[in-house]
């Protein structure tokens, strides 16, 4: 029961966990992004995000199986598999986000805030019941092509998979960082975050920016979705629902409506996530209990995140 | 730059039904009885009272399955009553209510059978309150939980607010599914409502064969707390919370004491909940943590947003409706399609539908309904008549506004005035200086 | 206490937002009885000094002493109840209630709001909301009988002038020792103005209330005022009589000058 009290510390399982937490991080804080990216432009909290992420799940596997992939896979069917599943993935939750957008967001854009996110909690629930209908209610396995090589260093134990993942991430977030801070949509989207009716006055068309958001802030969900699968070897039509939550403290964590914030967020709370299932005592019944306490404590004590400004209200 | 304007929102799909109604409303009108026209006889309170018989009557009319449908229906009638008072008067989006829900349930299971069983499963004794005792205990447990919850988070802007109260909801289940005296996964038994002995003879709340009691309870509770809720709406404290809802600075510079208004509807609210789930495990006789998900918050909001966010008899409408589908027509449309000739046979052209369980497209058609109200009808079947204003005036203020900072695009449907104050404000102000020359 | 007699302190009250000083080192002191005006640019802090005051803002630094109790920090609804109340730039009434729920919820503070009497409805509390009532409606005639006309008239019904008007009418229900009224004439025409002058006069004699007042029409500050603060960038610049106010170099380069040039 007490595993802390019961046995002396063990530094390896200690990095173990840390390891495992970094990873499952890297999966958090590309949720995070779109969340946060969203938030950072119209405010809203998209609370569909998880399922768009959950439907990359779904569709990816669809096509796994379509293409009878049950083993593990190496040289050039391997790179051309994980390109077709990010592609698969990719195209899946950024073009369902942007039609969701349009659907129903964007009528609503004027109406006061609680107003789009009873809407978003409709089309969450709509996402979720349509995979249920497709994919039923089970969990599902997916099956593992990736080689399940590992490295060792010491008792910690890296898997090649796990590499896969933190480098992915990272070249996303490096390639958002890039894009929304070199070019001239990134540009435009920081500009109409700040304030869309200068930007507007500016010559940025506000639409076509809210709907590249969405397409960036779906397509980091669709990639997370394709190494999720990957990682957990499963697929589940609420899985949307639950790592969407932890995703979206993670960006309340770091602040939201703050990219880097996001990242950090989504790191710091895999982290915890992955010690808190270790230490705490029934630790992993408890784990989804463990992030939305996060969640309440940030949201009390500090609810402009880590690295997010403190904003004075209108009056 | 905007849209062509539709006559007052909606589909044109709809224009026929709308006219029928339209011409149905005249002739009602125009018919006399008594020197008032029918159209008088069926609105306002009268309705209420027309309703209030229709109830009383229903067990006489139909079999015991459709009484116990009745019954939870009406719990289901009091759960959208309370939410109503956080969401719809105060301003609130709660989505946790089930956590309240949950506490009456447990309340009464676990104080109701005189043990519980630890993790050691050893047989624990706990006291024994009878029926009555727990309908208020539970009502006091959920208030006291509403405050508790409340006090730290109503600061919260609206949307945190009700993401924090999602986490609290999913909280509650995952704290009874984890705790050895909750039974854990298998949940509690709990005994029936008990007999009540009088001298006119005893009556039997707890008969699982008939209903009929148990349901004439459920529904003097509706009674009662659809009348306080009346209370609470037409007073000083009503005022204060509309007040709250349409601008919380101006409300708290006008003396509002905003935590203290926003607790007092969360209490209540959640009290409601709480004898909700009280009356709930004396009908369901067992309850398992699994059966108080998010889907049950989620299915009480929609409620209330189908029936008109603030209207109290719209409410009680948008839940008979939701839950009158819920408990009878999905099973009489699953009997009705399984049983047909086109579905049952092999090889019929609609055989693939044999297998199937239409209870499985429910929370689908919630998601429908809940997307498809917010964005055609907002103001839900019977509209508050404030809410209603809210949205109207939110709408022309926005086609009179020049500075709004979305009003550089193209607009599509303009529907608002839903919501919690501070994002009324921030909305409708740049809106509002424009209509008031402001310099 | 007499009139003549401090009645809001304010000592080097400072706000800053981020590293921006919003108000800077405010020092006033309002007198019982008087009419004082800050005046000064836009965005010279002067809504943020009603705001601080009224506890929709926390100080980052300084006192505001109400009959020598600090009311720093306190939340809006206390700083009501202390004797503050207010009206605001951009007219915040509630909309969807009608004028005479507009001047009631401004008596809040006096009612009973809690559980029990709102079920029950004891005498005390009828009794509450019968004085209300009627000090609503004395409120609405003190404002002319036009408006006790409109009093079950939703206020986004009314015209801006009459809009005004209930919400000098909300922040009077409470009964205030001290009203703070944010341009109380913006956007209206001269006779509008003129009217406004008139009411917001026979308020200070009528009620005995100390009015603090922000006003951009420099017409209206001259004439009304007993004592005049000027801001600038967040800072007190001048403070004096009108008379004073109007020679001040200062002033005129800081405030008047600049209005003239962009005019």
């Amino acid at each position: 029961m007490h595993i802390l009290a019961a046995s002396s510390f063990d530094t390896g399982l200690f990095f173990q966990q840390i390891e495992n937490g970094i990873t499952l991080g890297a999966i958090y804080a590309l949720v995070a992004l779109g969340y946060t990216m969203v938030y950072g432009i119209i405010e809203l909290i998209n609370f569909a995000h998880g399922d768009v992420f959950m439907w990359s799940t779904i569709v990816t596997l669809s096509v796994a199986q379509a293409l009878h992939i049950d083993h593990v896979l190496g040289g050039f069917a391997l790179v051309g598999t994980l390109l077709l599943l990010l592609i698969v993935g990719i195209l899946t939750s950024g073009g369902l986000n942007v039609l969701i957008e349009r659907v129903a967001y964007r009528p609503l854009r004027r109406a006061p805030r609680l107003i789009p996110l009873i809407s978003a909690i409709g089309v969450s629930f709509i996402l979720e019941n349509v995979a249920q209908l497709w994919k039923t209610a089970n969990v599902i396995a997916y099956p593992v092509f990736f080689p399940t090589n590992a490295i060792t260093i010491g008792s910690l134990t890296i898997t090649y998979l796990d590499i896969f993942i933190f480098v992915l991430a990272v070249a996303l977030m490096v390639g958002l960082n890039v894009f929304t801070n070199r070019t001239k949509m990134g540009r435009a989207m920081r500009a109409t975050a700040q304030d869309p009716e200068a930007a507007a006055l500016m010559g940025v068309n506000i639409n076509q920016t809210i709907s590249l958001t969405f397409l960036i802030g779906g397509a980091l969900a669709g990639a997370a979705g394709v190494v999720y699968s990957m990682y957990a070897s499963s697929v589940y039509f609420l899985s949307g629902f639950q790592l969407g939550l932890i995703a979206f403290t993670a960006a309340v964590l770091g602040g939201i409506g703050n990219i880097q914030g996001a990242v950090l967020g989504g790191f710091l709370i895999g982290i915890i996530e992955a010690l808190a299932t270790q230490y705490v005592p029934n630790g992993l019944a408890w784990s989804q209990g463990v992030a939305f306490a996060i969640l309440i404590l940030i949201l009390i004590f500090r609810p402009s995140g880590l690295l997010g400004q403190q904003v004075p209200d209108k009056v | 730059m905007s849209a062509p304007s539709r006559s007052k929102g909606g589909l044109p799909l709809f224009q026929p039904i709308r006219d029928g109604w339209n011409a149905l409303v005249a002739r009602l009108e125009k018919t006399q009885l008594l020197g008032r026209s029918l159209l008088w006889y069926i609105t306002g309170w009268r309705l209420g009272i027309i309703a209030l018989i229709l109830a009383v009557i229903y067990p006489q009319m139909f079999d015991d399955s459709y009484v116990l449908a009745g019954c939870i229906i009406a719990i289901y009638v009091l759960l959208a009553l309370g939410l109503n008072i956080v969401v719809g008067y105060a301003g609130l989006l709660d989505l946790g209510y089930v956590a309240f829900f949950v506490i009456g349930n447990y309340t009464y299971a676990a104080l109701s059978r005189g043990y519980l069983v630890n993790s050691a499963k050893q047989v624990v004794p706990v006291p024994v309150l009878s029926f009555w005792w727990l309908l208020p205990l539970g009502a006091l447990f959920a208030g006291i939980a509403g405050v508790l919850l409340g006090a730290p988070t109503l600061r919260l802007r609206g949307d945190y607010l009700a993401i924090v109260t999602l986490g609290f909801g999913e909280l509650s289940r995952i704290f009874v599914l984890n705790v050895p005296y909750f039974g854990a996964a298998n949940g509690l038994n709990a005994p029936p409502a008990p007999t009540v002995h009088t001298p006119l003879g005893d009556v039997d709340f707890g008969n699982f064969i008939d209903h009929t009691n148990f349901y004439y309870l459920t529904l003097a509770l509706v009674v009662i707390v659809t009348l306080l809720v009346n209370l609470l709406r037409n007073s000083s404290l009503g005022r204060a919370w509309v007040a709250m809802r349409e601008d919380e600075t101006a409300a708290a510079a006008a003396g509002v004491n905003l935590v203290r208004t926003k607790l007092l509807a969360f209490a209540t609210g959640a009290a409601i909940g709480g004898i909700g789930g009280i009356l709930n495990v004396a009908l369901v006789p067992s309850i398992t943590p699994d059966q108080f998900t998010f889907n049950i918050s989620i299915s009480i909001l929609v409620m209330i947003v189908l029936g008109g966010i603030g209207s109290i008899p719209g409410v009680i409408v948008g839940a008979i409706v939701l839950k009158l589908f819920d408990q009878i027509l999905l099973n009489n449309l699953n009997d009705y399609v399984h049983g047909s000739p086109l579905v049952s046979n092999p090889g019929a052209p609609l055989h693939f539908l044999a297998g199937n369980d239409f209870n499985q497209e429910k929370f689908l058609l919630y998601g429908l309904v809940l997307l498809g109200m917010i964005l055609l009808r907002p103001q839900g079947i019977i509209p508050d008549r404030r809410r209603q204003r809210e949205i109207k005036e939110a709408s022309s203020v926005e086609s009179a506004s020049a500075v709004g900072v979305l009003a550089i695009e193209e607009s599509g449907d303009t529907l608002a005035g839903l919501g919690s104050a501070p994002d009324v404000t921030e909305y409708v102000g740049p809106g509002s200086d424009a209509q008031g020359r402001e310099g | 206490m007499a009139d003549g007699q401090t009645l809001l302190a304010v000592n080097h009250l400072t706000k800053q937002f981020g590293g921006l000083a919003a108000v800077d080192d405010v020092t006033l002191d309002i007198k019982r009885g008087q009419i004082f005006s800050i005046i000064g640019p836009n965005g010279a802090g002067k809504t943020t000094v009603f705001n601080l005051i009224t506890g929709i803002y926390k100080p980052t630094k300084g006192e505001i002493l109400l009959n020598g109790r600090s009311i720093a920090g306190k939340t809006p609804d206390v700083v009501l109840r202390n004797g503050i109340a207010r009206t605001f730039q951009n007219i915040r009434l509630f909309n969807n209630m009608t004028v005479l729920e507009n001047v009631l919820v401004g008596q809040h503070a006096k009612l009973y709001g809690d559980l029990i009497s709102v079920i029950f409805r004891p005498p005390y509390y009828r009794n509450a909301e019968k004085r209300a009532l009627d000090r609503a409606m004395e409120l609405l005639a003190f404002f002319g009988p036009q408006m006790v006309a409109l009093k079950d008239e939703y206020a986004s019904n009314l015209s801006y002038a009459y809009r005004r008007r209930v919400e000098v009418a909300r922040a009077m229900a409470s009964g205030p020792q001290l009203l703070l009224l944010d341009e109380p004439t913006a956007g209206m025409n001269d006779s509008e103005t003129a009217e406004a002058v008139g009411y917001i006069r026979r308020l200070r004699e009528q009620y005995g209330v100390t009015v603090l007042l922000i006003e951009h029409k420099l017409q209206v500050t001259m004439n009304i005022s007993d004592q005049i603060a000027v801001l600038d960038y967040g800072k007190k610049i001048a403070e004096g009589v009108p008379a004073e106010i109007q020679r001040n170099e200062q002033v005129i380069e800081a405030y008047l000058g600049r209005k003239a040039a962009t005019a």
